[in-house]
């Protein structure tokens, strides 16, 4: 029987999950945060600047300005501009990699399994090729184009993408993006020591990077990965730890980069690798998904239904899923890979291999990623894993958790694949929305983190109190992982929707929280938001949505967040980013900003005023609308 | 009665009970988030200094055994509470002679910044129960309430 390792874990809004953590004979992140309670008032307001050797420097009634003389508006928004730059070019890199490897996948003659999804953008870039690779190629040197653009010279495919309204408000406020990875470039250098001083200044450098974020980072990564790796197909399928099957050989993966997984993915379903894992005693290789990665996964889950044994769990699920023993090695290629995973893969013999040195963990070998060289580099990780296999099973114990999750959560919800779903057309969702019948529709996007109530406990709160107020909830990013695991993506989660919602979702077969997977699918989510205010001849604040990043977490979520005031819509956090020792931060995110793009922070960290709040808005925006 | 003994060894500076201290005296409701930090009037009791030999010296109020602010104090407004041995200000009854100021031995007690017309002082966190909060925020345990 498992010990109680320290018996004060935070609360968890997965109740299996918080039990089984408290159990666990290990240390996870759950574990500390009891001990890292005590927080840093100055940090958590974002007034303290070590941007010098005179620093770290700190306001207080004493001490109103730095000792260069930087008041708190600049420190903090100093702060949150490096935050932004930061988080926009982990997501600038993820679409980077995915756009050399469809072009390097077109280049070879790969298989293109998303026909559909590369004549859009190719019809959308005005590229005219007959030969599908030479078709896929162009599109991916558009978009590598773009991303290697100096500062100064605007990309081109911002106009094609953006919404035509929001387009020409962003060139108004001179928020058109040079080059993302000049973008990248010009905020880090802005917020350096003594530079930029200007708070607004910074603040619409945030929102600049906003849009280079959103658009490539997000919005073209999905589409460029659903050309080389199937686009996404409505179905239902299992979650949580109950996905983890002892007689295979099972691979945790972690990260953003679906596109790096491709070759390996259809490796570990051929004969002679299938030969190899009975011949060491299992009966075949399984992927597990964990993280934004295994969202992705399971999104296109329709086209991996032999190699994919279903989504596990979120950034904070993941040292859970490893002390369950029933996890062979990690393979990891981005963030959310938990440094906290590291003692537990020593501790159960897992083995751990990284393949982009952007993430390089203390403990993994490193196996970067090599288009030209994957077919050797796959043998040797698949072989490393074999033997990791061989050493471990049997001499670790096994702690499965079978009971956790469950058989059938919705997933493959995608712009298109929705669409589909409606008949090819928004106009189902459209006569509901105006009706009545769904009040309006909240993303809850984002990461989990353990500090907003709990892990996952501020997003599921809210989300079941937005579907009781008959708002449709599509969500994106780790808290997929979360909702899903608490069942609310289930058909039976209809029964906590409000009495119009769930007649529509009964009526449908669906469940009131509609699973877009990945962080990355926020992009897709504004695809479906435009093509809402297009068929409504409207622009995208005039829309009854509301965004909600309610446990974001890191630097990304950040960018992200810019992206959703720059598109503007109203964002809930359930906690602030660092900036309320800023008035000047304050004022322009929450209030300047709906005069500026639309745009507005809400930050509240209780799920039923938050709910009030968002309900509010949509009210007020369907007021607007005459519905 | 409860005093705040102080292991300034232990104090790496980090101010988290100054900032503490100014939330639980704030005027306005609010979280630790919205408390404005740049406005005097929200000024903490609690200070850390730094000597010549580059250690912290977190100042807080002794509540003395025998208090040379009381003993100094012509109008009465700061007297020992019999019950629990601290020693509480009246600021209706204060004179703003600041003699008090003169008088602590360990210099924590001050003019407040906005008027100077009161003393900034300790009053244990009794709206919290006697618990006080810049206890409760440091990180290091640099600061502990005994029973003496």
């Amino acid at each position: 029987m498992n010990q109680c390792y320290s018996c004060t874990t935070c609360k968890s809004a997965d109740k299996p999950l918080q039990e089984f953590i408290a159990g666990l004979p290990m240390e996870t992140s759950h574990h500390r945060v009891e001990s890292q309670s005590t927080k840093c008032a100055f940090g958590l307001q974002g007034v303290c600047c070590r941007l010098c050797s005179n620093g770290p420097c700190r306001i207080t009634p004493e001490s109103p300005r730095g000792i260069c003389g930087a008041s708190a508006d600049t420190i903090v928004v100093r702060n949150l501009l490096r935050a932004v730059a930061s988080g926009s070019g982990c997501y600038i890199h993820v679409v980077e990699n995915t756009a050399l490897n469809v072009k390097n996948t077109a280049k070879t003659k790969g298989q293109i399994k998303g026909i559909g999804t590369l004549n859009r953008l190719a019809a959308l870039f005005g590229i005219e090729e007959e030969d599908v690779h030479k078709r896929a190629e162009a599109v991916a040197d558009a978009v590598l184009k773009d991303l290697y653009l100096p500062e100064y010279e605007k990309m081109a495919l911002t106009e094609k993408l953006a919404y035509k309204p929001r387009y020409d408000k962003w060139k108004e406020l001179g928020l058109l993006p040079g080059g993302a990875k000049s973008e990248v470039f010009h905020g880090v250098v802005k917020c350096s020591t003594n530079l930029n001083s200007d708070p607004v200044n910074m603040l619409l450098d945030c929102l600049k990077l906003g849009i280079s974020t959103g658009i490539y980072g997000l919005v073209l990564t999905n589409l460029l990965n659903d050309v080389v790796l199937g686009e996404p197909e409505i179905r239902f399928a299992p979650v949580g730890l109950r996905v983890i099957d002892p007689d295979y050989i099972n691979i945790m993966i972690t990260g953003h980069q679906h596109s790096m997984f491709t070759f390996l993915q259809n490796r570990l379903t051929d004969q002679d690798v299938k030969e190899k894992a009975r011949k060491a005693g299992a009966k075949g290789f399984k992927l597990v998904g964990c993280t934004c990665v295994g969202q992705d996964l399971q999104l296109r889950g329709a086209h991996y239904t032999e190699i994919f044994d279903g989504h596990a769990g979120n950034n904070y699920t993941s040292e859970a899923i490893l002390a369950t023993g029933g996890i062979d090695a990690v393979i990891s290629e981005f963030n959310c890979t938990l440094p906290g995973i590291e003692p537990i893969c020593d501790e159960l013999k897992i083995k751990q291999i990284c393949i982009d040195n952007v993430a390089k963990k203390a403990n993994a070998q490193l196996k970067e990623f090599d288009f030209e060289n994957r077919p050797a580099v796959t043998e040797e990780i698949i072989d490393e894993i074999l033997e990791a296999y061989k050493a471990r099973r049997g001499s670790v114990p096994m702690n499965l958790l079978k009971e956790h999750g469950n058989d059938a959560t919705l997933t493959g919800v995608s712009e298109t694949s929705l669409k589909n779903f409606l008949g090819g057309t928004w106009q189902p969702l459209i006569d509901l929305i105006v009706s009545g019948d769904i009040k309006g529709v909240a993303g809850v996007v984002g990461c989990s983190n353990l500090t907003a109530g709990g892990h996952d406990v501020l997003t599921v709160d809210l989300v079941k109190e937005l579907i009781a107020r008959d708002i449709i909830v599509l969500t994106a990013g780790c808290s997929s992982g979360g909702i899903e695991n608490c069942g609310l993506m289930t058909k039976e989660a209809a029964k906590l929707a409000g009495p119009k919602l769930r007649a529509v979702c009964e009526k449908l077969g669906i469940p009131p929280v509609l699973n877009f997977g990945p962080c990355l699918a926020i992009g897709r989510l504004e695809i479906v938001a435009t093509e809402l205010a297009e068929a409504l001849h409207v622009d995208l604040p005039e829309l009854p949505l509301v965004l909600s990043a309610a446990q974001w977490l890191e630097e990304q979520a950040l960018a992200d967040g810019c992206y959703g005031l720059a598109l503007g819509l109203p964002l809930h956090l359930g906690l602030p980013p660092f900036v309320t020792g800023s008035k000047t931060a304050v004022q322009v995110l929450t209030q300047d900003m709906k005069e500026l793009t639309g745009g507005q922070v809400i930050i509240n960290s209780d799920a039923k005023a938050s709910a009030d709040i968002l309900e509010q808005i949509i009210l007020e925006k369907r007021q607007g609308l005459h519905i | 009665m409860k005093r705040i003994i102080v292991e300034y060894e232990k104090c790496d500076g980090c101010k988290n009970c100054s900032a503490a201290c100014m939330q639980a005296h704030r005027k306005t409701q609010g979280t630790i988030y919205d408390l404005d930090l740049t406005d005097p009037e929200n000024e903490s009791r609690n200070f850390i200094l730094k000597d010549a030999k580059g250690q912290y010296k977190p100042l807080f109020c002794r509540h003395c055994d025998d208090p040379e602010c009381v003993k100094s104090c012509m109008s009465g407004a700061l007297y020992k509470d019999p019950e629990s041995g601290h020693v509480l200000y009246d600021e209706t009854r204060c004179g703003s002679c600041f003699m008090c100021v003169m008088n602590c031995p360990f210099g924590v007690l001050k003019p407040d910044t906005a008027t100077k017309t009161k003393v900034i002082k300790c009053d244990f966190c009794a709206d919290a129960g006697n618990e006080p909060s810049c206890v409760a925020s440091c990180p290091k345990k640099a600061i502990y309430v005994e029973e003496v």
